[in-house]
């Protein structure tokens, strides 16, 4: 995973070069997949769709297609010595034809051995697999389940503080963040969601995450809140009267890693307008060997919007940095009042995630 | 469920057949214990001193040599996979950084008998007395 390279770095404000430890590593994951059947949702047009992935509108069809979930991540991170840190992380998807942006930008400093502040641009930390969704290798499944990772902004600009301490037996890390995000064009909410341009903005954004490991069990609570602002073809969108409403998400997570068992569960609400959206992750899976076969249950229930997910399928870890994952997935659409998504649906993906 | 059972046998007897004991090592000044459990710790990122405060650097040995599955199988219970899963979490989220990797007992062994910080580990039989054995597995 990591490869060391010394560069010569000329830092422009200085009249001398300084030496900088470079680390590159990598993840990618070629995934390709098709329906089996679907109804898609003839009022809004829709054909068979299944709705891989929300935010950056992964959508599998009758025909096979490799781009919903395939990418590749390289992330460069330079050593400035005593404990700061500059790191970048170039993402290029396949639902965004490969077109590579910086998806992180940020610079760290170790204040001591429990305390990194950091700067700049990365994702945010919602769900459990928010903050490294992309990493598919660091996880069981293809994907985290849809009907759970359905926001329309997943990165921020701003400012993180992590720490990490033992107590006891328990290991307990987290971060406290604050900063906004300014999407110019948001790709679910103009595309999928509708056909005019849409800028989202979520500012005011203040935000913490606690998690605690011991031996087999993770427990992580998560909280944010945010102010947003929405702007449709120009025009500024209002909520009762008001140009602004404010967002408050909650989540919690365990895990536990037992004897080659794994039970892995989400619960997350988040309360905007009045309305609560209440999601859920449930799943399982047991290790033989290198191969994982696994099984999951995911949630999206509010006052109109409603579907879930069942999905089964297997990883196999056939080389040290590569999993090759098979899976299925049946979408059941209960939307209510205009509230479908992409009707019900089943699919299969098959695929390989690697880093390096 | 006897294809289960079968494979369960065949993947516990391929691990048994390839096991040799694996010793943790320090250099030779450093006077701290350490038990299962803080030397997991340290090389998963959760810790970074020795029980009587003193700071530790925990080095790894590459993928490519054999006491390094010994050691995440026996002291970190995980499989190299697992920790590789593991590690690309922290990476890419920029929460943790891996331990330094080495090619060999022999690089291991230096690294640890120049660094007073350093903890390391190598197959049990290739200790001397440059290195100083914390625990064996």
């Amino acid at each position: 995973m990591k490869k060391v390279l010394l560069v010569t770095a000329v830092a422009a404000m200085c009249s001398h070069s300084v030496l900088a430890e470079v680390n590159i590593s990598g993840f990618a994951s070629v995934m390709g997949g098709k329906l089996t059947s679907g109804t898609g949702v003839p009022e809004f047009g829709l054909g068979p769709t299944f709705l891989a992935n929300y935010p950056i509108v992964g959508v599998y069809e009758d025909e096979w297609t490799f781009k919903p979930d395939s990418k590749f991540g390289l992330q460069m991170t330079a050593d400035l010595t005593e404990g700061l840190t500059a790191t970048v992380q170039l993402v290029g998807r396949g639902a965004d034809d490969f077109e590579a942006g910086f998806e992180w930008a940020y610079l760290s400093y170790e204040l001591n051995e429990h305390w990194t502040i950091q700067a700049g641009k990365k994702r945010l930390p919602l769900y459990y697999y928010s903050d490294f969704f992309d990493v598919s290798y660091a996880y069981l499944w293809v994907r985290p389940a849809a009907d759970n990772y359905t926001w329309q902004i997943f990165n921020y600009t701003g400012v993180n503080a992590q720490f990490n301490y033992q107590l006891g037996e328990w290991a307990m890390s987290g971060n406290i963040y604050t900063g906004r995000e300014d999407d110019g064009e948001n790709k679910l909410l103009s595309e999928f969601f509708g056909s005019q341009p849409v800028r989202e903005i979520w500012k005011d954004i203040v935000g913490g995450v606690l998690s605690f490991n011991r031996e087999w069990l993770d427990v992580r609570l998560t909280y944010m809140t945010y102010l947003n602002e929405r702007y449709r073809n120009g025009v500024q969108v209002t909520w009762d009267g008001k140009d602004n409403r404010r967002g408050k998400f909650a989540g919690l997570s365990a895990n536990i890693d037992y004897n080659n068992w794994l039970l892995l569960s989400e619960v997350n609400r988040l309360t905007l307008d009045g309305g609560d959206f209440d999601t859920y992750l449930i799943s399982a899976g047991y290790r033989i060997g290198q191969w994982t076969p696994y099984l999951s249950y995911a949630d999206f229930d509010s006052e109109g919007e409603k579907h879930n997910t069942a999905s089964l399928g297997v990883r196999w870890d056939f080389h040290s940095s590569a999993a090759f994952k098979f899976q299925f997935d049946d979408v059941t659409d209960d939307g209510i009042n205009g509230g479908q998504v992409a009707g019900d649906s089943k699919a299969i993906t098959l695929g390989i995630d690697l880093v390096f | 469920m006897n294809w289960f059972k079968v494979i369960t046998l065949t993947t516990a007897l391929t691990a048994t057949a390839a096991m040799a004991e694996v010793a943790v090592i320090v250099h030779p000044s450093n006077a701290a214990t350490i038990d299962q459990a803080e030397i997991a710790r340290l090389f998963t990122g959760r810790g970074t001193s020795f029980n009587n405060g003193s700071k530790a650097t925990p080095l790894n040995l590459a993928e490519s040599a054999p006491a390094r599955a010994e050691f995440d199988s026996k002291v970190l219970s995980k499989s190299s996979s697992q920790m590789k899963a593991y590690w690309s979490k922290l990476v890419f989220t920029g929460k943790g950084t891996p331990p330094k990797e080495l090619n060999s007992d022999a690089e291991m062994k230096a690294a640890v008998a120049a660094d007073a910080t350093a903890i390391g580990y190598i197959d049990a039989a290739a200790v001397d007395d440059t290195v100083k054995v914390l625990a064996k597995f």
